[in-house]
């Protein structure tokens, strides 16, 4: 909200307190500045001047060489851009050195040739509303060589951020009674009047929806002119950004601003009968005063008049065939309390916000509905004479006490024949509190005189009356608050306490991930951070899409978890997995000429377990995804060899050392891979490895040898960080033999070893596949065949072993290879 | 005195004489052919010459068998001495030859050509400040916990005192799901978690994602990474959580970073701050950044975690709570202007922290 200090001047003695003392207070209240401008300029280099001379540039067409008398007894010669004066004319001229709002200085320079020795200056130059385009235009009256900040007065505008738990702030009395209530400084007079006459509205309002309107009034005002509003008051609207359009409206506009309660004026003379103050019907229609026509449901809240038509939406806008012309002469001025829940519904859900909405969405005090009410009439009789009969009530005030409280709290009451009854919250504090909070460093007088100031009243000991516009004081630990914000933080010293806390399962899977991520960059890959919303299909490679997921468990119709109102189609659902991510950064990065794709991701994904129906599980995967180069080629690598099923094999190996892993075909196919294996870790499942299928690299553009893991992180961890005891380290010398088997093309590694392993050697400790070898041409081997060589070890635990003892057992060996291996032979 | 011999061919022999002549002539061609090999290979092939089994030298030590016994001393003696000569040459022929040989290596080698490549790994940026700010935290004794980020509205609004009404609260800024869920716009859920799973005290971190409906923009994300710290206890005080905080802030950005509290409002604390840290930067005056949001637990949320567990385990208590957004302190750290660097995962970003 923009707060103008010298509107907030009217309400409030702010003397010897500079604008960024102010700022600094406002920030330290709770009052965030989000900006401050200043208005006008303080400096005497910006004079008065008159041009004498005006020649037009050469070659430009917009340019004018002018000499300008600015008082100093010889003409100073100013290139001018600006269209809209003619010699004779008075002007500001800024000298050199001058400095304008922004910090801007002005120096001597020239332009396309001609020297200029100062500006001549527009009124935005100068931090004041442009009335016209082009030059500030003044006054003949005013004389030449005068600095213009004599006659134009200096302004800050502060924009505040206001919290949401306090309405009471927006306005310009709201923010003069809390730096008085922060600072101790007094206030100047209430703007609102004291007496307030009023009368019941009668038959002039029905209240039909009093859930959420429960306090309506109306002021009828008959033989208004309608005319610009006066000087004073427009230029306090245009201080705060605001347009002015003509008296009454501008009123009801200053009084919002003023006093932080928005109010509507009618037409009378466009009001048909009684208001009533209804539900909308379904479907009904509504043209606001900007013009735009919304369609109303049964929650909106409507003003309509005997004729049934709507004449404003409650709280948030009003009509366009009832508001204020040129023409009007007889108004009907409203002032309500609305629920603030109903009218941020109706506000949020139509997309129409005003400062009014805003206000009443965060709630308003129905104290101040009287006042505002008074204030307008008040100033309206001022502005644009006419004659008001007594405020109308219909309603009460709402009691936003709890109703239990409600007999005890003290009551304030407002107005003549029709009362409005406003009570005041009631909170108990125990200074015990206030100790506990602050370690027993503010002084409780401190505490009370703060509370003081921001208009509680101590009933009796411990015992708080609220003041009505703190809507937000409830409890004690909302006074605690106060105190401590006025108190200040920084006078509260900083301690230091903790506690022994155990390891939680949280921690342990922390340093796991921690371990494993650096470990897996240390083998060179790079760890990315994907976002878990991605897209349900796009053609664009670098969004990632559920097409390309490649989860630990297959998907079924529903597992996936849609939001209800994405943002966009690019984010959509939730992943099931790391893949479409981990392809999406693969498929950019390429875009950028990256040929070595290394990635890693550790995130969770999402997955509903009943198609849809079930529970939605969330679970920490690790995925990794290898394509194209194993590494970057240099001028000593030249050729280095594409990602292969191994590599990835190796990194899966890394991730748990110790443990066997095995890869096992998968019975079930995901569309995006053309291999599908279970990743096994010591006999348990664990993940899913593919080597994705050439259609899904082709549509995403990446190389074909691209190969995708994902662990379930919390399975590897509890294998990888099993506790062991280690091995004792052997006594006696090994020894080794090689073999190569010829077997045909389609035997396994798998196979062979199981056989080797059903031997039940005792001697035999190790046996390591050393070497393929086939021959295409089926000249050195018979083409469907293949030779695999195999390093044995062989090792007796008690002794050395002869050369004898070790040919025997790899001869026992290779007996059972040949004897039990399909098709295999010894070479 | 030499003593002379008659050999079987009747020549008087004196032993002695002729070992003395052999074993000089031995030692002179030794020596001659290890000062002649001009590399290491040759050097070795002469040591095998010399010192071999059929080596030269070694022919005349065998010749030690014939002498008798009176003169092996002498002789002895004598062979020591110029096996201990051509040893001796071998050597520091062999140390001369390397030396030489690695000269003639390194003469070739140009140290200014490019490295050879290896793949190159790191971790992401909101990985390392993740990282850096849960050890920081941990040394200070939180232990870090957890929630789901599919959440309910209990746990994210209703539990922490943002009622139906509330205005932060509000379809349009939430990812919802059509069971009614939510993704958690704050990791300030795990708050509710823990307090309604555990008994006080309650000392817990949480690093983890939260969601808002927002566009991306070079500010804004609609998934972003916080971590939440909570601490209930009996007689926790605004000084505890100054002190907490200061020191946490302090580690993460330097010991001379000064820190502020500014009093603001969030339902779930009362009262509520944010937290600014002053940063200075060469050639600019200090800043004031704000980088965090705390404040002590409103007792309406102990209420609401009470009531619904039926337990009285938190009445009585008092807390403070804080949230830090991670990808703010990584774009604060490494100046970093569009938070869609952090995202977009392009390795010529990545690599600047590996």
């Amino acid at each position: 909200m923009n707060i103008s200090k010298n509107w907030l001047d009217a309400y409030i003695n702010l003397d010897g307190l500079s604008s960024q003392e102010m700022a600094d207070m406002l920030t330290f209240a709770g009052i965030e500045v989000e900006g401050m401008q200043e208005r006008g300029v303080h400096t005497d280099l910006v004079v008065v001047a008159q041009v004498v001379e005006k020649t037009p540039v050469e070659g430009s067409d917009h340019l004018n060489v002018c000499m300008v008398d600015a008082g100093e007894g010889k003409l100073r010669q100013i290139v001018c851009g600006a269209s809209n004066y003619k010699v004779g004319d008075k002007v500001p001229c800024a000298l050199p050195g001058a400095i304008l709002p922004g910090g801007w200085e002005i120096k001597e320079g020239k332009m396309m040739g001609h020297a200029s020795c100062g500006m001549l200056c527009s009124a935005s130059e100068l931090g004041m509303p442009d009335k016209e385009h082009g030059l500030w235009i003044l006054p003949q009256e005013y004389e030449i060589g005068t600095p213009v900040r004599r006659f134009v007065q200096t302004d800050t505008l502060f924009e505040l951020e206001i919290t949401p738990n306090r309405p009471d702030l927006l306005s310009h009395w709201g923010m003069a009674r809390e730096l008085a209530g922060i600072t101790g400084r007094t206030l100047k007079s209430d703007p609102a009047p004291e007496d307030i006459d009023t009368a019941p509205a009668g038959e002039d309002v029905h209240l039909s929806a009093p859930e959420i309107c429960p306090l309506y009034t109306v002021t009828r005002i008959r033989g208004v002119k309608i005319a610009p509003s006066p000087d004073w008051l427009a230029q306090r609207l245009i201080a705060i950004g605001l347009r002015p359009i003509n008296n009454v409206v501008d009123i009801t506009n200053y009084c919002l601003f003023e006093l932080g309660h928005p109010l509507h004026a009618f037409d009378a003379a466009k009001v048909q009968g009684a208001l009533d103050i209804r539900h909308a019907e379904d479907g009904e229609q509504f043209l606001s005063l900007m013009d735009e026509s919304y369609t109303l449901r049964s929650d909106d809240l409507v003003i309509s008049d005997s004729s049934g038509r709507v004449l404003a939406l409650g709280g948030v806008m009003g009509g366009k065939n009832s508001g204020v012309s040129e023409d009007t002469t007889d108004l009907i001025l409203e002032s309500a309390w609305f629920l603030p829940s109903a009218v941020r519904h109706t506000s949020r859900r139509l997309g129409l916000g005003s400062d009014s909405s805003y206000r009443f969405e965060r709630g308003t005090s129905p104290w101040n509905v009287l006042r505002a009410a008074a204030r307008a009439v008040q100033l309206i009789l001022e502005c644009a004479e006419g004659e008001a009969e007594p405020i109308g009530v219909a309603g009460e005030a709402p009691c936003l006490v709890p109703e239990k409280e409600a007999p005890r709290a003290t009551v304030l009451q407002q107005g003549t024949r029709a009362k409005v009854y406003c009570a005041l919250q009631h909170v108990a504090l125990d200074w015990k509190e206030l100790d506990v909070m602050t370690d027993g460093t503010t002084p409780h007088m401190e505490a009370a005189r703060i509370l003081k100031n921001l208009g509680l009243r101590e009933t009796a000991a411990g015992e708080w009356d609220c003041p009505p516009w703190r809507l937000d004081l409830k409890r004690s630990c909302d006074l605690l608050e106060e105190v401590v914000r006025v108190y200040g933080i920084a006078n509260i010293p900083a301690t230091r306490t903790t506690i022994y806390v155990p390891e939680s399962r949280q921690d342990r899977a922390h340093d796991f991930r921690c371990e494993l991520s650096r470990r897996l960059a240390g083998a060179g890959l790079c760890e990315v951070q994907t976002l878990k919303l991605i897209a349900e299909q796009s053609s664009d490679p670098t969004i990632a899409a559920l097409p390309y997921a490649l989860p630990i468990k297959p998907l079924m119709e529903g597992d996936v978890i849609r939001v209800a109102l994405p943002l966009s189609e690019d984010h959509a659902v939730l992943r099931p997995s790391l893949s479409p991510g981990l392809l999406a950064v693969a498929a950019r990065n390429l875009n950028h000429g990256a040929d070595v794709l290394r990635f890693f991701e550790c995130g969770r994904v999402f997955r509903n377990t009943g198609g849809g129906k079930g529970k939605d599980i969330e679970s920490e995967s690790l995925g990794i995804l290898i394509a194209g180069k194993l590494a970057p080629t240099s001028w000593s690598q030249l050729k280095q060899p594409n990602a292969a099923p191994q590599h990835l094999r190796a990194l899966l190996e890394l991730t748990a050392p110790q443990a066997v892993i095995s890869l096992v075909p998968s019975r079930t196919k995901r569309e995006a891979a053309a291999l599908s294996a279970d990743v096994q870790i010591n006999g348990q499942t664990c993940g899913y490895f593919a080597r994705v299928a050439a259609t899904a690299c082709r549509a995403l553009g990446l190389p074909e040898d691209c190969y995708y893991a994902e662990l379930d992180l919390r399975k590897l961890q509890q294998i990888a960080t099993a506790p062991f005891k280690v091995r004792e380290l052997p006594q006696f010398p090994g020894s080794g033999r090689d073999a190569t088997i010829v077997v045909p093309q389609t035997t396994k590694n798998a196979d062979v070893l199981k056989v080797i392993e059903s031997a039940k050697q005792k001697l035999l400790v190790s046996c390591n596949l050393k070497e393929i070898f086939s021959d295409p041409t089926g000249q050195k081997l018979p083409a469907d065949h293949k030779a695999l060589t195999y390093s044995f070890l062989y090792r007796d635990a008690t002794k050395t072993l002869t050369a004898a003892d070790v040919d025997a057992a790899h001869a026992a060996v290779l007996q059972v290879i040949t004897g039990k291996l399909n098709g295999a032979s010894l070479r | 005195m030499d003593v002379i011999y008659l050999t079987k061919s009747g020549v008087w022999y004196s032993f002695s004489a002729m070992m003395k002549e052999e074993i000089a002539k031995a030692k002179a061609e030794a020596l001659a052919k290890i000062a002649e090999a001009d590399s290491v290979k040759k050097l070795e092939e002469a040591r095998v010459a010399i010192l071999g089994k059929k080596g030269a030298f070694t022919k005349v030590q065998q010749g030690m068998r014939d002498v008798p016994p009176a003169e092996k001393p002498t002789v002895g003696a004598l062979l020591h001495e110029a096996r201990g000569a051509v040893d001796a040459a071998l050597e520091a022929r062999l140390l001369q030859l390397q030396v030489m040989e690695d000269e003639k290596r390194v003469a070739g080698i140009d140290l200014t050509l490019p490295a050879a490549t290896l793949p190159m790994g790191g971790l992401h940026p909101i990985s390392l400040v993740r990282e850096e700010a849960v050890r920081i935290l941990r040394r200070m004794g939180f232990s870090l916990a957890d929630g789901p980020e599919i959440e309910d509205e209990w746990h994210c609004f209703d539990a922490l005192n943002t009622p139906e009404d509330h205005p932060a609260r509000n379809e349009k800024d939430t990812f919802y799901f059509d069971s009614g869920k939510l993704l958690r716009t704050q990791t300030s859920t795990v708050q509710a978690r823990v307090m309604e799973s555990q008994a006080p005290p309650v000392r817990i971190i949480c690093p983890g994602s939260a969601f808002r409906r927002d566009a991306i923009d070079a500010t804004h994300l609609s998934a972003f990474n916080q971590i939440e710290g909570l601490y209930v206890d009996r007689e926790v005080s605004v000084g505890d959580l100054k002190g907490t905080l200061e020191y946490f802030l302090k580690a993460l950005f330097g010991d001379e970073t000064a820190v502020r509290f500014r009093p603001h409002f969030f339902p779930f604390t009362e009262p509520s701050f944010e937290i600014d840290v002053q940063l200075r930067a060469a050639g600019q005056a200090p800043r004031w950044i704000e980088i965090a949001g705390c404040g002590m637990v409103n007792p309406a949320v102990f209420e609401n975690i009470d009531s619904k567990t039926g337990k009285n385990l938190y009445s009585g208590c008092t807390g403070f709570a804080f949230g830090i957004g991670l990808e703010r302190l990584a774009m604060i750290r490494w100046g970093i202007r569009d938070i869609r660097l952090l995202i977009e995962n392009d390795v010529r970003f990545l690599a600047q922290f590996h």
